[in-house]
C-alpha cells in the first residue's frame, strides 16, 4: 500500500499539468496511466489549437490561464513547444453569421477577451488566399494561437518529473475501495494506491471510472479525425474556423503551425458516438474538400498524416468539474469536449489554488474566487443549455 | 550524359524521346517518361535540395517513392523526383528550403469522389502478388493488383542476372527481367484480374476501404472484401557518419537507377553489406561499366549465396570481411568512403583505416518487410495475409510460391473449397532456404572428352544446370533430397553443348577437355560485351579470383536464349580445371589509401533525415524524458517526416541503446495513414483542371 498527497488518473492534457502544478505547490503525487506512457489518450490526437475565445465564462477565464501558461512554458522553463499567436479567425459569408458573431462578441469582450470584428479586407490580410467573394467579415482575437501537443505534453511531463511527480504507466485502475462517501484507495497494475484526494482526469474514459466509484457522469465520447500537411513557407496566420455546416459535417478548422505544416480538422454530422480510433476513408475527401472551397491555394499542398481521436463530449459542450455527492474526495476533472489540451493547463493552475485554498466537497472554490467555475461546470447542472460557440 | 552504353544484357529502350527541360534556369535533355531524378543523375547532378533545417544537401536516396528525400520543385510544386515522368518544357528547380505554396486561388473545380469495387485487393505487383493474383483468378475471384510503379513485376523488372531455383517451380536460369513479363502474362489470362499500374496504396480504412494515389494525380477508393499484401520489403538503412550525403544510396535504388532507367549513375562505389543484393549490385554495376571498389562485411563471413559472392571476386571486386564504413565525406555529394576493420565487438580498430575514392556508397545491409497494410488491416478487424518480402523476406522464386499459398489461403477464408497444395509449402521453404553445408570437391583432370567442372560447393536451393542438359548427365548427389544438394557430373555422355554453363546462375560451371599433351580448353560464361578485339589478353582466375594465366580468345559463341557469351580459352592442361573465370575489372578499380585514424563522430549525423534530428539529440532526449516509448520520439519530430518513419524506425533503437535502454521494452511506433504524401487537389479528384503547368486528375478510374 503506498499513500501520496492526490492520486490522478490519466497522464493526459489535465492530468499531468495538474499533477506538476500541485507536485510544485509541494504535495506528493502520483499518477496513473494505463497507456505507455504520458499524453497517449486524446491529447496527442489534438490539433493544437488554444484559444480563450468561448462563449462561456468559466471556459474564457481558464483558458485564459492556458494560455498564460503555454507562453510561459517557453520563456520561462525554456521549452521549445512551437507556440505562436497567430489568433483565431472565425470567417462569415453571409449576413445571418455576421450577426450571430457580433452578439456573441459582446459576451467575449464582458469576460475580457481581446477580440473584435475584421473587415474582409483584414480577413484576406491575415490569410491571402482565402476566397473573397460573398465574404463578409470575420472575428478575430490575436490572443490566442497554437502549440504542438506533442511538444506541449512532453514539457509537462518533465516539469512534473522534476517537481517529483511519480508516473505509473501501463496500469489500469481496476478497482475503487469507499468507505461511505469517501474513496479509501484505488487498487491499480496490482498495488494498492491511498490518497487525501483523488482526481478523475481519465478523459474519455472518464465515465468507466465514475462507474467503478459508484455513480454516473454524463461523459460520451465520440470521434473526430485530424490530419496534417507537409510544410511549406508560412501563407497564413491565424487558426481559421468555419463554422457553417454542410451535409455531410459541421465545422472545420485549420492552421499553419509555426513550422509550416497545415493541421486540420473537421466535425462529422452526424456525430461519431464512440472510441474507435481508426481511420475511415470519409474523412479526407470531406475534410479535403470544405478547406478547397475555403481556401483554394490549399490545393497544391500534400496531406502527410491523418488520425482519429475522440471528444469526450458533455450533453451541454462544457466541462465537468467538482467533487461528486458520491465521492467526495474524488474531484471530478472531466467531459473537456475536445479542448482538455487548451484546457488541461488553466485548470491544472486553478484547482491548485482551490486545493491549496481548502477546497473540497463543501466549498469546492475554498477561500478563491473560483466559486463561479464550479456553480457553472457542476456535476449536478441541468446540461439544459448547449454553449454557443463550440 | 552518363548514359549506361551497349549493355551486354539490356537492350536500349525503344522509342526513347529525348526532351528539353529546364533545370534551375538551364536547358538540358533527358528522356522523355523517364523520372526526372534520373535524367538528373545522368546529367551528373545529384544534389536536389538543401534542407530547410540546416542547409544539408539532398539527393536520391531510395529511387522508389518512399523517402521524399529526392523532392524538388518540378512545375513550382514540390514533387518527388524519382516518381515523377520527366515531361517536355517541365520547370525543375533545386529545393532550397521550405517551398512556398503557389498563389493559384482560382475556385476548386468539382470535386469528385471515385471508386471501384473488387474482391481482393493485392497490394504489389511482384513475383508474390502477380502469382497470387494468377491463382485467384483461376478460382474465379475478381482481384485488383495495384502496383505503385509503371510496371508490374516488383524488383524483378531491375534483375538483369539469372534467377537460382528450379526450372519447373519458378524459372530458374531465366533472367528476372524476363519473369517479371512472364508472371504479368500468366495473371493477365483470366479475366477477373485488373492489374493497374502507378497505383500506389496510400491508406488502408477501418470502412474496409484501400485509398489509392492513382498515376500519382487522382484518388481512388477501392471498396475490397479481402486484402493480400505483396507489397514486397524496403531497404534498411544504416546510420554512420556522412549517411544523409547524396551519393549514399539504396543498393535497390542503384539497381533502378542502373538497370530500369540505363543511367550511368557513378564512376566508382563502394558496397556495404555481402547478402545477395550487395553481391548482386556489384555484378550490375560492373554490367553498367561502373567499377566497384570493394565489398565490405561488418560479419566474419559473406551474408549471401557463395557462388554469388566467388562470381564477384573473379570478376575484381574484393571482398572484405570484418570491415566497416566509417564515414562518407564530400561537400554536397560523396567524394569519398572511409572503412576500417573491426574487433568483436565491431568496433574500428586502430590503424586499419584506409580511403576509398568513390562517388557513391550503397548500402546492402538487408530488407524489411513492407507489412505495414497488414498490421493494420488485422488491426481493424479485415480479412488479410501477406506473401512474398512483405511477410518473410526471402528469394523471389520463394515469393511466387508464397503468393500462390496466400491466394488459397484466403480463398479458404472466403469460404471457398479449395487447398494448398502441400508441395508448395515445402517447395516454398526449399526456396527460401539460407545457404547450407559446403564441400569440398577433388581436383579434375581434364581427359579428350568435354566434362563441366563445378565452382560450386555451397549447398543453396538450385538445380536448373541438371534439368539444362540435354544428355541428362548432370544430377543432384541426393544428401537433401531436394534442389539444395550439389550438381555432380556422372562422367559420361557430355558433348561440350555448354547449356549447362550458360544457364548457371552462379556462372559457376565451366567446360575443359585435353586437346595436346600440354594444352587444354576451357569454356567459360561470359556476361560482358564479346565486342572486343581478337588479341585482346584476358586474365584467367580461380574459384575465389586468384590469378592463374592470361590468354586470348580461342573460340566465342553466344547462347542466345541465356544471352550468355562462352568464351573458350586455350590454357595449360594442368591449370585447365582450376580456371573458373575472367576478370573483368582491372585492380586499379580497387586501390586505396591509407588513412589517420579519426574519431567516429556519428552522434553528430542524422538519425531521421527527414527532420534532420542526430542521433545524439535522440539519446539525449530518450535519457532527459526517460523515454520508453517511441511514439514520444515525435516530439523531436523523430519520425514525422515525409517518409513516415520509414527509414528511420530500422535505425531507431540504436539510439535507446546507446542511452541505455533495453530494446525489449520499448513500445513500438504507431502506424498511421497516409503511407505516401498526396496533394489535396487529388485528394478531391479537381476537375481537369490547369494545376501548375500539370494536367492533374485526367485520367479516369479504370
Amino acid at each position: 500500500m503506498k499513500h501520496y498527497d492526490v492520486v490522478i488518473i490519466g497522464a493526459g492534457s489535465v492530468g499531468v499539468p495538474l499533477a506538476w502544478q500541485l507536485a510544485e505547490q509541494g504535495s506528493r503525487v502520483v499518477i496513473l496511466e494505463q497507456e505507455a506512457s504520458w499524453g497517449r489518450g486524446q491529447n496527442r490526437a489534438a490539433i493544437g489549437g488554444i484559444r480563450a475565445t468561448h462563449s462561456d465564462p468559466a471556459k474564457i477565464r481558464i483558458c485564459l490561464e492556458s494560455i498564460e501558461i503555454f507562453k510561459s512554458l517557453e520563456s520561462k522553463y525554456g521549452f521549445d513547444i512551437e507556440w505562436r499567436q497567430g489568433g483565431y479567425m472565425y470567417v462569415a459569408y453571409d449576413e445571418k453569421m455576421k450577426q450571430q458573431f457580433l452578439s456573441l462578441l459582446e459576451i467575449q469582450k464582458k469576460a475580457g477577451l481581446n477580440i473584435d470584428w475584421i473587415e474582409p479586407e483584414r480577413v484576406v490580410e491575415l490569410a491571402p488566399g482565402i476566397r473573397a467573394d460573398k465574404l463578409v467579415g470575420g472575428t478575430y482575437s490575436p490572443g490566442d494561437g497554437y502549440a504542438s501537443p506533442l511538444m506541449a505534453a512532453t514539457a509537462f511531463h518533465k516539469l512534473a518529473m522534476d517537481a517529483g511527480v511519480e508516473f505509473r504507466f501501463g496500469v489500469r485502475v481496476d478497482s475503487i475501495k469507499k468507505e461511505g462517501t469517501n474513496i479509501v484507495s484505488i487498487t491499480a497494475g496490482d498495488e494498492e494506491y491511498t490518497a487525501d484526494l483523488f482526481v478523475n482526469a481519465a478523459g474519455a474514459e472518464a465515465a468507466d471510472l465514475a462507474h467503478l466509484a459508484g455513480f454516473e457522469l454524463p461523459v460520451f465520447p465520440d470521434c473526430h479525425e485530424a490530419g496534417v500537411t507537409e510544410p511549406v513557407q508560412r501563407f497564413m496566420e491565424p487558426l481559421i474556423v468555419d463554422i457553417l455546416p454542410d451535409a455531410d459535417s459541421g465545422n472545420y478548422y485549420f492552421y499553419q503551425a509555426n513550422t509550416g505544416q497545415i493541421v486540420f480538422c473537421i466535425t462529422p454530422r452526424p456525430q461519431i458516438w464512440g472510441r474507435d480510433k481508426d481511420s475511415t476513408s470519409t474523412f479526407l475527401p470531406l475534410c479535403v474538400r470544405r478547406m478547397m472551397e475555403l481556401y483554394p491555394r490549399l490545393r497544391n499542398i500534400r496531406v502527410r498524416r491523418t488520425w482519429r481521436g475522440m471528444y469526450p463530449m458533455t450533453p451541454d459542450g462544457l466541462p465537468i468539474i467538482g467533487y461528486p455527492e458520491a465521492a467526495r474526495n474524488f474531484l471530478q476533472v472531466v467531459g473537456m469536449c475536445g479542448q482538455g489540451f487548451m484546457m488541461g493547463p488553466g485548470l491544472g493552475r486553478i484547482l491548485t489554488q482551490t486545493i491549496y485554498a481548502g477546497g473540497n466537497f463543501d466549498k469546492p472554490a475554498g477561500s478563491t474566487e473560483f466559486g463561479f467555475l464550479f456553480d457553472e461546470l457542476s456535476i449536478t447542472r441541468s446540461f439544459e443549455h448547449a454553449e454557443l460557440l463550440k | 550524359m552518363n548514359r549506361v552504353q551497349h549493355h551486354p544484357i539490356l537492350a536500349e529502350p525503344p522509342h526513347r524521346k529525348l526532351v528539353s527541360f529546364s533545370f534551375d534556369g538551364m536547358t538540358v535533355q533527358g528522356y522523355e517518361g523517364e523520372p526526372v531524378a534520373s535524367s538528373l543523375v545522368a546529367l551528373g547532378i545529384h544534389t536536389f535540395s538543401f534542407h530547410h533545417k540546416d542547409g544539408a544537401p539532398q539527393g536520391l536516396f531510395c529511387a522508389n517513392g518512399q523517402c521524399s528525400q529526392c523532392t524538388m520543385l518540378i512545375d513550382g510544386i514540390p514533387r518527388k523526383s524519382c516518381m515523377t515522368p520527366l515531361e517536355e518544357g517541365m520547370d525543375v528547380r533545386t529545393l532550397k528550403g521550405l517551398p512556398a505554396l503557389p498563389a493559384q486561388d482560382e475556385p476548386l473545380v468539382q470535386a469528385e469522389r471515385r471508386s471501384i469495387r473488387t474482391d481482393i485487393l493485392v497490394i504489389g505487383g511482384g513475383p508474390a502478388g502477380l502469382a497470387a493474383a494468377a491463382e485467384l483468378g483461376k478460382l474465379g475471384f475478381q482481384v485488383l493488383v495495384a502496383d505503385d510503379k509503371s510496371k508490374p513485376g516488383g524488383k524483378l523488372v531491375l534483375q538483369t542476372h539469372k534467377f537460382f531455383g528450379s526450372e519447373k517451380d519458378c524459372y530458374a536460369g531465366v533472367r528476372g527481367i524476363d519473369i517479371a513479363g512472364i508472371l504479368e502474362n500468366n495473371a493477365k489470362r483470366y479475366p477477373s484480374v485488373k492489374i493497374l499500374p502507378n497505383a500506389p496504396v496510400v491508406a488502408i480504412f477501418k470502412d474496409r476501404k484501400a485509398g489509392i494515389f492513382l498515376n500519382y494525380e487522382s484518388y481512388l477508393l477501392v471498396d475490397f472484401t479481402a486484402l493480400l499484401v505483396a507489397a514486397g520489403a524496403r531497404e534498411k538503412a544504416l546510420h554512420f557518419q556522412g549517411c544523409d550525403l547524396p551519393g549514399v544510396i539504396g543498393a535497390g535504388a542503384f539497381q533502378t537507377l542502373v538497370n530500369r532507367d540505363m543511367v550511368r549513375a557513378f564512376k566508382r562505389i563502394l558496397i556495404v553489406g555481402s547478402g545477395n543484393v550487395g553481391l548482386i549490385a556489384a555484378y550490375h554495376a560492373l554490367q553498367a561499366g561502373i567499377e566497384v571498389a570493394g565489398i565490405v562485411e561488418v560479419a566474419g563471413r559473406i551474408n549471401g549465396y557463395q557462388v554469388h559472392a566467388d562470381k564477384i571476386r573473379r570478376m575484381g571486386v574484393p571482398i572484405y570481411l570484418n570491415t566497416t564504413i566509417v564515414r562518407a565525406e564530400g561537400t554536397d555529394r560523396v567524394e569519398r568512403a572511409i572503412v576500417a576493420s573491426v574487433d568483436e565487438r565491431y568496433q574500428p580498430m586502430a590503424g586499419t583505416y584506409r580511403t576509398y575514392e568513390v562517388d557513391a556508397v550503397l548500402i546492402a545491409t538487408g530488407l524489411a518487410s513492407c507489412n505495414e497494410f497488414l498490421q493494420q488491416a488485422r488491426s481493424y478487424g479485415i480479412m488479410a495475409v501477406a506473401a512474398g518480402d512483405a511477410g518473410e523476406i526471402a528469394e523471389a522464386s520463394s515469393a511466387m510460391f508464397g503468393g500462390r499459398i496466400a491466394a488459397h489461403r484466403l480463398a479458404e477464408m472466403l469460404g471457398k473449397r479449395t487447398s494448398v497444395n502441400p508441395e508448395w509449402e515445402e517447395t516454398r521453404q526449399v526456396l527460401a532456404s539460407r545457404p547450407g553445408d559446403s564441400y569440398e570437391r577433388s581436383p579434375i583432370v581434364p581427359s579428350k572428352e568435354w566434362r563441366p567442372v563445378f565452382f560450386c560447393s555451397e549447398e543453396i536451393p538450385c538445380n536448373p544446370c541438371a534439368t539444362a542438359c540435354p544428355a541428362g548427365a548432370i544430377h543432384l548427389r541426393p544428401l537433401r533430397g531436394n534442389i539444395m544438394d550439389l550438381p555432380y557430373f556422372d562422367g559420361s555422355r557430355c558433348t561440350g553443348c555448354g547449356s549447362c554453363v550458360a544457364i548457371c546462375p552462379g556462372l559457376a560451371i565451366t567446360l575443359v577437355r585435353r586437346v595436346t599433351d600440354d594444352q587444354a580448353e576451357v569454356v567459360l560464361p561470359w556476361e560482358f560485351s564479346a565486342d572486343f578485339e581478337p588479341d585482346r589478353v584476358f586474365e584467367l582466375v580461380d574459384q575465389s579470383g586468384k590469378y592463374l594465366v592470361s590468354a586470348t580468345v580461342h573460340a566465342k559463341r553466344r547462347v542466345a536464349s541465356r544471352s550468355t557469351w562462352l568464351l573458350t580459352f586455350r590454357v595449360p592442361v594442368d591449370i585447365a580445371s582450376r580456371i573458373a573465370g575472367v576478370r573483368v575489372q582491372a585492380e586499379d578499380a580497387t586501390r586505396w589509401l591509407e588513412q589517420e585514424d579519426t574519431a567516429c563522430i556519428d552522434l553528430d549525423t542524422p538519425l531521421c533525415r527527414c527532420e534532420r534530428i542526430t542521433l545524439g539529440e535522440i539519446v539525449e532526449f530518450i535519457k532527459a524524458n526517460k523515454i520508453r516509448d517511441i511514439n514520444q520520439l515525435k516530439t523531436l519530430r523523430v519520425g514525422m517526416g515525409a517518409c513516415g518513419g520509414k527509414t528511420c524506425t530500422q535505425l531507431i533503437m540504436k539510439a535507446f541503446k546507446l542511452a541505455g535502454v533495453d530494446p525489449s521494452e520499448v513500445e513500438p511506433a504507431t502506424q498511421r495513414p497516409l503511407f505516401m504524401e498526396m496533394p489535396m487537389s487529388a485528394i478531391v479528384n479537381e476537375g481537369m483542371h490547369k494545376l501548375g503547368g500539370k494536367e492533374a486528375g485526367s485520367r479516369g478510374a479504370p
